[in-house]
């Protein structure tokens, strides 16, 4: 290996702007700007009472720089230490969850201690197959089969592009100006999913992968196509999936009922879940709940944002992620059990507010979540009412629904 | 892209790891693009290049990631990793506690990628030579003794960064090779991003792919 070879590197002509590198770390950064400097010598010296004045106040700022430079070395020890922590605490975890419960998953899933390492959050080596295991594959769905998706999906763009005339009639309802329309939304949701990442946009890394995903899905699944919010989804999963283990766990979380009920705006159905949600909502937080009431602040102004995305346009990713991760432990009870637990973090906040900043709050919330508060108020809701469960409470508003609506079509909206 | 930039036989992916401020990102846009950046910012996201080079008869195209984000985001820990080949571990020779973490760095990287991943230890700013707090021996002994590649890199000046980026394709490409020789039927997995609007289906060999090593 050549280190030798640049000894003489130094005499290489480089122009100023490149031989300086601007490095104000290498300066000891107490001690710019503190110069204590005589004054000019065509200047009358200063009088010595000032002289000493001013020698004592430059030895006075340069102990306080050296003191907040030794504070800051001290923080940054600590964040170290801090970190090193959490390391050695994941790679532990992902120890437990690789030699123990994956190799068990159907007898362990369920039990107490891997329920409690669960709600700690998944080490993101593991995180992947955790949730596609969680998730499921109750649609059978096969690597062929999202391959056979994506030519089609491949096969539609190409003729769209092109603006070869549609095969008419190939699945009716659906026009080409339809699929065009979708086509386009894709493409901008794409271009707005996770911007700050850089992975999804034009040129990143998994942008034709999350383009891929939905495509098929909106032939996998013409009857709801796509839906503004899943873009977030398949992004969240691509980053923990392969390509086509990402589309068979979008596909089968969609197919949840409560995102279904949302993905196919079945209007009356999302409002039995606010319903529901309102249940518990007053429940855990009665004050908060009264003040949302008496300025008419409804669920669906920042639920319908929480749960299309599943928060992960709304929360700082890492904690998206560990609301996925217990999502996909206890269903989607827990979706809306976080959201109790934001308006109870936030409670104070929330109740000194008017309609329009509660608003503004909710649907852009502080990026700087502290995790363990956030998590620790999540744990503090209660999912019971009077007894009843969450599914319990959501099968008796939906069944008083469908006996209003055969009461009265005309409420059906 | 051109069509040129497309003709290629492999795909390698490769991540620059290593504490903020070591200089990935001007590694990165230096072998890329020739640039060095006296201002740059903090990698927020993702920093995603590539560049074809030649390797023996081989062309590869170099699919490279540096991430800040991976200090900010450990949701993207796992796809930051997933199918690189080889990384580049990077420290400032200036600053001694980056060099000092290198061991950590290393631990996640094997937690998250393939075992047989190949790693190339970097101590980037020799240019300033006369801030040196990591003597050459020190780190060359430390990648010895981990299996590790190891070069000592100027972004600024230029120095070493074409040939770590080379030596560390050039490693993978033979590892690749002696795989393929050893068994004719290996797992192949496809890194090339199939853009969904090109009418041209891949074509055989042209395929671009990246052999799980």
């Amino acid at each position: 290996m050549e280190y030798e070879e640049k000894t003489g590197r130094a005499h290489r002509p480089l122009s100023p702007k490149q031989n300086v590198r601007k490095n104000l770390d290498f300066e000891p950064l107490s001690t710019t700007a503190l110069i204590l400097e005589d004054r000019p010598a065509n200047l009358p010296a200063k009088p010595a009472e000032e002289a000493q004045k001013h020698r004592q106040q430059y030895e006075e700022m340069v102990v306080q720089a050296k003191k907040r430079e030794l504070k800051e070395a001290q923080k940054r020890k600590k964040q170290l230490e801090e970190r090193c922590k959490l390391e050695d605490s994941i790679g532990n975890a992902v120890l437990t969850w690789n030699n123990e419960i994956l190799p068990n998953w159907e007898t362990m899933c369920c039990s107490r201690k891997v329920r409690e390492l669960w709600w700690q959050g998944i080490p993101p080596s593991v995180r992947g197959k955790v949730w596609s295991l969680a998730i499921g594959n109750e649609l059978n769905i096969t690597h062929e089969l999202y391959d056979i998706c994506l030519a089609r999906a491949k096969e539609k763009w190409r003729s769209l592009s092109t603006g070869t005339a549609e095969v008419e009639c190939e699945d009716a309802g659906f026009s080409a100006a339809d699929r065009e329309a979708s086509l386009e939304l894709i493409k901008l949701d794409i271009s707005r999913t996770f911007p700050n990442l850089c992975i999804f946009q034009q040129g990143g890394p998994y942008h034709d992968t999350l383009h891929s995903i939905l495509g098929a899905y909106t032939c996998y699944r013409p009857d709801v196509g796509y839906v503004q919010g899943m873009s977030f989804i398949a992004a969240v999963l691509i980053l923990n999936l392969d390509t086509a283990d990402a589309f068979i766990a979008f596909s089968n979380l969609l197919n949840k009922p409560c995102q279904m009920a949302f993905f196919r705006v079945d209007h009356g159905l999302m409002l039995t879940y606010f319903a529901a949600f309102e249940v518990f909502f007053e429940e855990n937080l009665p004050k908060l709940f009264a003040h949302f009431k008496k300025n008419n602040l409804t669920p669906d102004i920042y639920l319908i944002d929480w749960i299309f995305t599943l928060y992960s346009k709304s929360l700082p990713l890492d904690l998206a992620c560990r609301v996925w991760d217990v999502f996909c432990r206890d269903g989607e009870e827990f979706l809306f059990r976080t959201a109790l637990g934001i308006l109870k973090l936030f409670e104070d906040i929330l109740t000194k507010m008017d309609f329009i900043h509660i608003a503004q709050f909710l649907t852009k919330l502080p990026e700087d979540l502290p995790s363990e508060e956030f998590f620790t108020s999540i744990a503090a809701i209660q999912m019971q009412s009077r007894n009843k469960k969450w599914a319990q409470i959501l099968a008796a508003l939906q069944k008083d629904n469908r006996e209003m609506e055969k009461g009265s079509p005309s409420l059906k909206r | 892209m051109s069509s040129a930039e497309e003709d290629y036989n492999f795909v390698f992916k490769v991540v620059l790891i290593g504490e903020s401020g070591v200089g990935k990102t001007n590694l990165l846009s230096r072998f890329t693009r020739n640039e060095f950046n006296h201002d740059s910012r903090t990698t927020i996201g993702v920093e995603f290049s590539t560049r074809t080079i030649a390797v023996g008869d081989a062309t590869v195209k170099a699919q490279i990631w540096d991430t800040a984000g991976l200090e900010r985001y450990r949701a993207i820990t796992s796809a930051y990793y997933r199918g690189a080949v080889g990384a580049l571990v990077v420290f400032d020779i200036t600053k001694h506690q980056t060099y000092d973490v290198v061991d950590r760095w290393l631990k996640e990287l094997y937690d998250h990628a393939e075992p047989s991943i190949v790693v190339m230890l970097v101590g980037n700013k020799t240019d300033l030579a006369q801030a040196r707090e990591v003597p050459t021996e020190e780190a060359k002994m430390f990648a010895e003794n981990n299996g590790l590649l190891f070069l000592e890199t100027s972004a600024l000046d230029s120095t070493n960064v074409e040939q770590a980026f080379e030596t560390i394709l050039k490693e993978i490409f033979q590892k690749v090779q002696k795989q393929k020789q050893r068994s004719s039927q290996s797992s192949t997995v496809s890194l090339g991003s199939e853009s969904p609007e090109s009418s041209a289906p891949a074509q055989g060999e042209k395929r671009p792919c990246c052999v799980a090593i």
